[in-house]
């Protein structure tokens, strides 16, 4: 087991999602509503956008087989300029990682390697950092999105704050 | 899984374009390779243009799909080329390499006169 420690910051929201197919567009959705007026330039709340996505969608069929009564857990942080998504399941240590290696898509087209594959390439490319930890049966997949601009004043669509 | 992606297939000279509306994922598979099956029926075209002008969504498995056409077109000898792709779907086709196997256009217009003037 690896742990990390839990960022201090501001929650900006803490929602779940059923463990149902498509359900990660509620939770992209829902993580750029909360850090519209945050300091994420468009650009980046795309990227961020698609990793909560990819994340999430492992998370419902890898973690938690798609079994709708499990939920996928989502709590979006701001800790100074860094934005912080975690998605939870309960899969506990599962191959959410799909192939250890990188997809290849020359050898895909080939036909030497299988053409899914790209959940975490994707997720690994598209934010500043991510961390995976497993806790007993608990799977966190924990996002980091530097905003650059610290301080902005959450002004608009700032989603359900509290102070942790 | 739900549909929720749309395709229409016309034919040009030498070339078939799918136009696709909605979303590009696992929901897509079966109406991506019906497109595909009419696209090659008319004309045995030399290339496919996927037109993404009115896609808002494309997830892993929605790229694991444009392989999968990409793949079994250059089986046939068959170019795809793309367009109508945003900004950011533009990264994740560089980030994956697809751009290197798919022309990008900005869009469906730019595509049919670059291949009408291939085809002329």
């Amino acid at each position: 087991m690896t742990s990390v420690a839990q960022p201090d910051g501001r929650r900006l929201a803490v929602f779940a999602v059923a463990s149902e197919p498509g359900n990660e567009r509620m939770a992209l959705a829902r993580v750029a509503e909360a850090v519209a007026g945050h300091g994420l330039p468009a650009a980046r709340l795309e990227r961020l956008k698609t990793a909560v996505a990819e994340a999430t969608m492992n998370a419902i069929e890898h973690g938690n087989q798609g079994r709708p009564e499990i939920p996928v857990d989502v709590e979006v942080i701001e800790d100074g300029d860094d934005i912080v998504v975690t998605i939870s399941d309960l899969g506990g240590e599962h191959a959410s990682a799909g192939p250890v290696e990188d997809p290849d898509l020359a050898l895909k087209l080939e036909g030497e390697q299988r053409a899914r594959g790209w959940g975490l390439f994707l997720i690994r490319h598209m934010v500043d950092g991510m961390d995976v930890t497993t806790d007993g049966p608990r799977h966190t997949v924990r996002l980091t999105m530097r905003t650059g601009v610290p301080g902005v004043p959450a002004t608009e669509g700032g989603g359900h704050e509290e102070d942790l | 899984m739900k549909k929720t992606c749309e395709a229409n297939v016309r034919a040009l000279p030498g070339a078939a374009v799918i136009e696709l509306t909605g979303e590009v994922d696992g929901g897509a598979a079966g109406v991506l390779t019906a497109a595909y099956e009419r696209a090659i029926a008319d004309g045995d075209p030399g290339t496919v243009v996927l037109d993404f002008a009115h896609v808002g969504y494309i997830n892993s498995t929605g790229i694991a799909l444009i392989v999968s056409v990409l793949a079994r077109a250059r089986s046939q000898g068959r170019k795809v080329v793309a367009s109508g792709l945003s900004e950011h779907y533009r990264e994740i086709f560089d980030i994956t390499r697809l751009s290197d196997f798919i022309e990008l256009f900005g869009d469906l217009d730019a595509a049919v006169s670059q291949l009408t003037g291939l085809t002329d």
